[in-house]
């Protein structure tokens, strides 16, 4: 089970080109490695590469993405890189990139074949998102709950924030299911307000200071 | 004090005790970008097209458009409040506005909000601003008749209740006085009445609810604006949520009568979004569904069948044209959808002839159907004639030498022409207008002079007011001409023509004397 990390989720900025692309080439790659019998190697190879190394050497990031590197320059740094230390599936994958020139969209192809690979597996990517942390045991007992009740598999990430005050929100894919704090009050404030107005509309209101 | 803290206090404990906890369940997505009235949205993956979707701050939007990796939503409201990464939320609702007898004499913006500062628009009931029109069963003929009041329209272009008839013409011909009339002439008739200003000026807006008012039409009359300053996606449902607020009381058994001020702005708007939307232009650069947008709105007007209560829905469309071309694409559209036109022409106008009606390309496909008995007798043919008589009238403009038949059909036109012109804001009683006209057409003008055709038909109209009421009392009440009545009508035009010579020799007499 992950520990909580920092939403991995950013939906805040969203290239949906870079998306639409990405998703076209994580699905050839999934289904090479498929045919590989090597899903699992490859993406954890890619995963890798996309999380742990590339973030770890910014100028690389910089190289795979600038047009001005040959494709045949980039494939030779693959070459020299990861030969030998990755799967050939993974080596040939971004082979195909670098001579399309789409290295630079590495991290999205990577999400995207995750995504791809988690739904073929049935399973869903969902956030919970909590307070203050949860132990290990509790976080397991709230996955297991919320598959139960949703009858479909999870892939928890664990995300705190304060702001909910208390309570649990879970988000599956566009869905959020809100049991925080902070929206029962704003929905308690809201009805309040509601009720009021009503009642000042139909000449109901009582409040004399 | 110390009562009115305990009295925060229960209200709040009341509120806590009744407060269910339940997960908010709400499906999201995040505002990618944002501008001219329309975002897109990444996410919101569950989201039916014309969904109403939720922005923080309470702003509203509809989901326009549904791509592969976005949505297109259009944002009624402040789209400068939405910024980037902005969460959405849908609400599983469509977009509904207030309707009943709350909103009338009210002015409000397309989403019922009001802007007359008169406080909220206090209803339980809201109808969805999109909803299909009444179908094949559900309709019956038009039949009854929606008097306008004007004279040239409830003659020769009848318009019915449940009716679409489409008021066209260039800038500045009268068209939105020929809708403010007919509104203001539904005053007793218990007819609901809808204004719809969509693209105008505001102060044009002022000027037409400032005219209402002072004439007590505002008692049964709902405007709804959206100015010229308002952002496209309000433009373009103002006359969506209009027709909303005007079917509750079709289907309710009323009578409902609903002006759009105009639709080639909305059409202009339309155009907007879809453009921003990325929908491929086609004609004159409006989207393929432009004629569907148009079609869609007039269709919702109907006559209920007597199942349904029996409930009217009468549409007067406003068509703006630029140079009288009615061949462009909005008007044809509309035309086409429309049961029947009324053409104003700019020459007319300033010749004078005030409803500048072109009385050969004005139609009304409803026609005599729509029309009292009486109105049908006095009026029939009166169009054709007027027609005729304009053709006649260019022909002999070229100084040709007439014979008698010939310029006594010319004399006889000018006097009808003179007889169909009427002020605005002066709707008349059906029963008037079927007495002047039946002078008309019965060539009992034909010895006035044409300048003093006008005060002619005011002093016969209350020549019969005071001294022949029964005769008034006969026609309103049967609806009809019959042959007796048209006996008394033919003797009372006789004795108010001797009256008036004698009054008139007399003046002249006088005059002579003093001299």
């Amino acid at each position: 089970m992950p520990a909580a990390t920092t939403a991995t989720t950013d939906t805040t900025h969203v290239d949906i080109a870079a998306d639409r692309v990405a998703k076209i080439y994580a699905q050839a790659i999934v289904d090479a490695a498929d045919a590989a019998g090597q899903r699992r190697e490859v993406l954890a190879d890619l995963g890798m590469l996309a999380r742990d190394v590339l973030p770890q050497v910014p100028e690389a990031e910089a190289v795979f993405a600038s047009p001005k590197v040959s494709p045949e320059a980039k494939a030779a740094m693959i070459d020299r890189i990861a030969k030998d230390r990755l799967q050939p599936t993974t080596l040939h994958s971004l082979h195909v990139l670098a001579r399309h020139g789409r290295l630079g969209i590495l991290a999205a192809v990577v999400a995207a074949a995750e995504r791809l690979a988690d739904e073929r597996d049935g399973k869903r990517q969902a956030v919970f998102t909590t307070a203050v942390p949860l132990a290990a045991a509790e976080q397991e007992r709230i996955v297991g709950e919320t598959q139960k009740a949703l009858s479909v598999a999870l892939v928890a990430t664990f995300v705190v924030d304060p702001a909910i005050i208390g309570g649990l929100v879970v988000r599956v894919g566009d869905t959020i299911y809100d049991q925080s704090v902070a929206t029962s009050l704003a929905r308690l404030g809201g009805r309040l307000q509601e009720r009021n107005i009503h009642a000042i509309q139909n000449g109901e209101y009582s409040w004399h200071s | 004090m110390a009562q009115l803290t305990d009295e925060i206090a229960s209200v709040l404990r009341e509120e806590i005790v009744r407060y269910k906890s339940g997960i908010d369940v709400r499906e999201v997505g995040r505002v990618l970008e944002v501008g001219d009235g329309i975002a897109r949205v990444w996410g919101l993956s569950g989201v039916m097209a014309g969904e109403m979707v939720e922005f923080p701050n309470g702003i509203t939007g509809l989901a326009f458009n549904l791509e592969e990796n976005s949505v297109g939503v259009i944002i009624l409201g402040d789209y400068l409040k939405v910024t980037e990464g902005d969460e959405v939320k849908s609400t599983g609702r469509l977009l509904s506005v207030p309707v009943g007898d709350a909103v009338i004499g009210r002015v409000l913006d397309p989403l019922g909000n009001p802007l007359d500062g008169k406080g909220p628009v206090v209803t339980e009931l809201r109808r969805p601003v999109e909803t299909l029109a009444p179908g094949v069963a559900e309709r019956s003929p038009v039949r009854e008749p929606m008097q306008t009041g004007i004279k040239a329209v409830d003659a020769m272009t009848p318009i019915g209740r449940g009716q679409r008839e489409l008021i066209i013409g260039d800038r500045k011909t009268g068209k939105t006085a020929i809708g403010i009339d007919a509104i203001i002439n539904q005053k007793n008739s218990g007819v609901k009445c809808f204004y719809v200003a969509v693209g105008q000026k505001d102060s044009s807006v002022a000027v037409a609810i400032d005219t209402l008012r002072k004439y007590g039409a505002m008692d049964y009359t709902t405007v709804i604006v959206s100015g010229a300053s308002t952002a496209a996606p309000l433009q373009y449902i103002a006359p969506y949520s209009g027709t909303a607020m005007a079917e509750h009381f079709m289907y309710n058994g009323q009578h409902a009568l609903i002006v759009y001020d105009d639709l080639s702005k909305q059409a202009t708007a339309y155009r907007q979004l879809s453009l921003l939307m990325r929908r491929p232009p086609g004609r004159e650069a409006y989207p393929g569904d432009v004629f569907y947008a148009h079609s869609r709105l007039l269709e919702r007007s109907a006559k209920l069948s007597k199942e349904l209560g029996g409930g009217s829905l009468t549409s007067l469309p406003i068509i703006e044209t630029l140079e009288g071309e009615v061949s462009a694409y909005i008007p044809t559209n509309v035309i086409s959808i429309t049961d029947g036109q009324i053409y104003l022409q700019p020459d007319l106008f300033f010749a004078g002839q005030r409803p500048a009606m072109n009385a050969g390309i004005s139609v009304s496909r409803v026609g005599g159907a729509a029309q009292t008995k009486a109105m049908k007798k006095v009026a029939g043919g009166l169009r054709l004639d007027l027609a005729s008589f304009r053709e006649l009238e260019a022909f002999a403009q070229l100084g040709t030498d007439l014979d008698a038949a010939t310029q006594q059909r010319l004399d006889r036109g000018y006097r009808m022409v003179e007889l169909l012109k009427q002020g605005q804001f002066a709707p008349m009683d059906t029963v008037d207008q079927v007495l002047s006209i039946y002078a008309g057409t019965r060539g009992h003008l034909d010895d006035v002079k044409r300048d003093e055709v006008a005060d002619w038909e005011k002093g016969f109209l209350t020549f019969v007011r005071d001294q022949v009421p029964e005769l008034r009392k006969r026609i309103d009440e049967s609806k009809e001409l019959d042959a007796e009545s048209e006996r008394q009508l033919e003797a009372a035009i006789a004795e108010f023509k001797r009256q008036r010579a004698a009054k008139t020799g007399g003046e002249a007499k006088q005059f002579a004397g003093a001299r």
